[in-house]
């Protein structure tokens, strides 16, 4: 355990609707809010939805938590997926909420199983496409 | 678990250079004061004893009442006073103690007496009655944090206890769970990286140079210029015509050196924060040697004409040798070789990290601490690092814009985690630490 852990719930149907995401690729994305002490889902992108609709749907000043199924192409031509974990934290949010998503992050990305590349962010500069690219190869 | 009622939990950040507390939920710490203290012995106090009594002894007084019986007996007896105003007042051979030796608590009756003051004169509480959220520096040793939960559950009697470290309260309060947090503090500078809330404790940097290193250097190269820094008790200033004073020395043949080099350094302290400010580029002696003058009065009245030092003091934090052209600071070329400038300190840090993190880290540096509010810090240290750090590394240095979330990020971030709901789970409780023991504490703040 992280220290100075939160010790925030989490809510189940968090971890339902990431196997779904995971398992039956149904959704392109899904973002996390905090509320009433635990994790509970936001918002729920459908498979056909863009990387701009998911930035598109984190609010510019608070913070979320997301995860997004990104499809690409490699260099050998080769068809691939990764899933994404991005802890959504803009300057501008109020410290109190910032500190509150850091301190739970740890606990919260546990209890999702199967993420492969993890993503910290203050402005979307630090998630723009070329990032997560860059990432996912 | 300690399922208290809703008492409001007390956060404190005892600092080598001052002590932050305060009620958690607030967004500032109530009290800020020295963490250092004034200490009579008793033997010598027979006579100083009314006078001091009477101005502002009660601190001490009802400390002595209140400490238990074997620190008495090992420490001889000596009165403590805590507090900026205790320690504003001189009294005749008293000198001043703190309680930190290399960062770590070596006197535990001075942080017994300071958490006491805090407890009783600033925040007018009962221990008995709230949780304490106290935050640690990164490397604290094991017998520390026992020691701490021993006399927090024994003596003050507290219902629950938390430790949270420095460095992992400053990273989420800035709403990261990794990065790399540059502490700028009083008596020295730590850089330590934090990765998903944990501390990386092979990759912590250390060194001595922080706010009173550069404070004492500002002393000493003013004192080579011919200025002296009367203390405020020093001398007596009339106004003997409208706009017109006179200062009268008075002397006080029984002060000691400790107390006086204190005075001073409150004096140069200030000096620096209101004048100085990082060099965009290394300090060159010759280039700053026309810089225009600042002026700043002194508490005597006599006005101060500051040029290079304004740049060169802070400069030293960058680049550690410059320290041997200041006169009268000669004593730290013993450990000169060993010190690095910020940027070295902040690469090594990294580069002792997993290969997989320190792109991360490069891009999250993190600023807190009263030394690095210092004005262009922020700027300078990412321009060294920019130079120095690998091309593909994206360098970014932050700090809050707010100077308070700056100066208390350690405690701000204390603040918030006791005041949540969910956080009341993670309490190491006083019936726990009756069940298991002191070393428990291990387990629940890791």
């Amino acid at each position: 355990m992280a220290n100075a852990a939160s010790g925030m719930a989490v809510n189940d149907s968090c971890k339902l609707k990431f196997q779904e995401l995971k398992a039956k690729r149904i959704y392109r994305y899904i973002t996390f809010k905090i509320e009433q002490q635990e994790v509970v889902v936001d918002k729920i992108g459908g498979s056909t939805e863009t990387y701009d609709d998911f930035q598109a749907s984190l609010p510019g000043d608070e913070c979320r938590y997301a995860v997004y199924d990104f499809d690409f192409t490699t260099d050998e031509n080769c068809q691939k997926s990764k899933i994404f974990f991005v802890a959504w934290s803009p300057d501008t949010s109020r410290v109190r909420m910032k500190m509150v998503y850091a301190s739970s992050k740890d606990r919260f990305k546990r209890e999702l199983d199967g993420i492969q590349v993890e993503l910290q962010a203050t402005d979307p500069s630090e998630m723009s496409l070329d990032i997560v690219k860059a990432r996912a190869i | 678990m300690y399922g208290g009622d809703e008492v409001s939990a007390i956060v404190f950040d005892l600092g080598s250079h001052t002590c932050k507390a305060g009620y958690a939920g607030e967004d500032a710490p109530k009290a800020v004061f020295p963490s250092v203290v004034g200490a009579i012995d008793q033997m010598d106090v027979d006579e100083a004893d009314d006078d001091a009594e009477k101005n502002s002894a009660s601190v001490g007084e009802s400390k002595n009442n209140l400490r238990n019986a074997d620190s008495d007996k090992a420490k001889g007896k000596r009165k403590l006073f805590v507090g900026s105003q205790s320690l504003g007042y001189r009294r005749d051979y008293m000198e001043v103690l703190s309680p930190f030796k290399d960062g770590i608590v070596a006197d535990w009756d001075i942080v017994d007496s300071i958490w006491d003051h805090a407890f009783r004169e600033c925040l007018l509480i009962d221990p008995k009655e709230h949780p304490m959220l106290l935050a640690e520096p990164s490397s604290n040793s094991q017998q520390q944090r026992e020691r701490t939960a021993e006399l927090m559950f024994e003596k003050y009697k507290a219902p629950a206890l938390f430790l949270a470290k420095n460095a992992v309260l400053t990273s989420f309060a800035s709403g990261r769970a990794t990065s790399l947090v540059v502490d700028g503090g009083g008596g020295s500078t730590t850089i330590a990286p934090v990765h998903d809330g944990y501390v990386l404790q092979k990759a912590v940097a250390t060194s001595p140079i922080g706010g009173e290193f550069l404070t004492d250097c500002l002393m000493k190269s003013l004192e080579s210029k011919g200025i002296t820094m009367k203390p405020r008790y020093s001398f007596r200033r009339k106004e003997i015509r409208p706009g017109e004073f006179q200062t009268v020395d008075i002397d006080f043949p029984n002060t000691t050196e400790s107390y006086k080099l204190y005075s001073q350094r409150v004096i140069a302290s200030d000096i620096k924060e209101c004048v100085c400010r990082a060099p965009d580029t290394p300090y060159d002696e010759s280039a700053y040697s026309n810089i225009p003058m600042t002026s700043y009065e002194l508490p005597d009245g006599q006005t101060l004409e500051i040029g290079s030092d304004r740049f060169k003091i802070p400069d030293v934090l960058f680049n550690p040798s410059l320290v041997q052209s200041i006169p009268g600071m000669e004593s730290f070329a013993e450990i000169a070789p060993s010190v690095r400038g910020l940027p070295q300190m902040v690469i090594e840090s990294i580069n002792k990290c997993d290969v997989d993190i320190r792109r991360e880290l490069f891009s999250s540096i993190l600023l807190a601490g009263g030394t690095a509010s210092m004005q262009q810090l922020k700027e300078r240290l990412e321009k060294d690092l920019l130079e120095e750090s690998p091309q593909a590394a994206r360098v970014k240095v932050l700090a809050s814009g707010n100077a308070t979330e700056r100066r208390f990020s350690v405690w701000i971030g204390g603040s918030i985690l006791a005041s949540l709901g969910s956080f009341q789970q993670m309490w190491f409780s006083k019936s726990e630490y009756e069940e298991h023991g002191a070393s428990y504490i291990q387990r629940k703040c890791p």
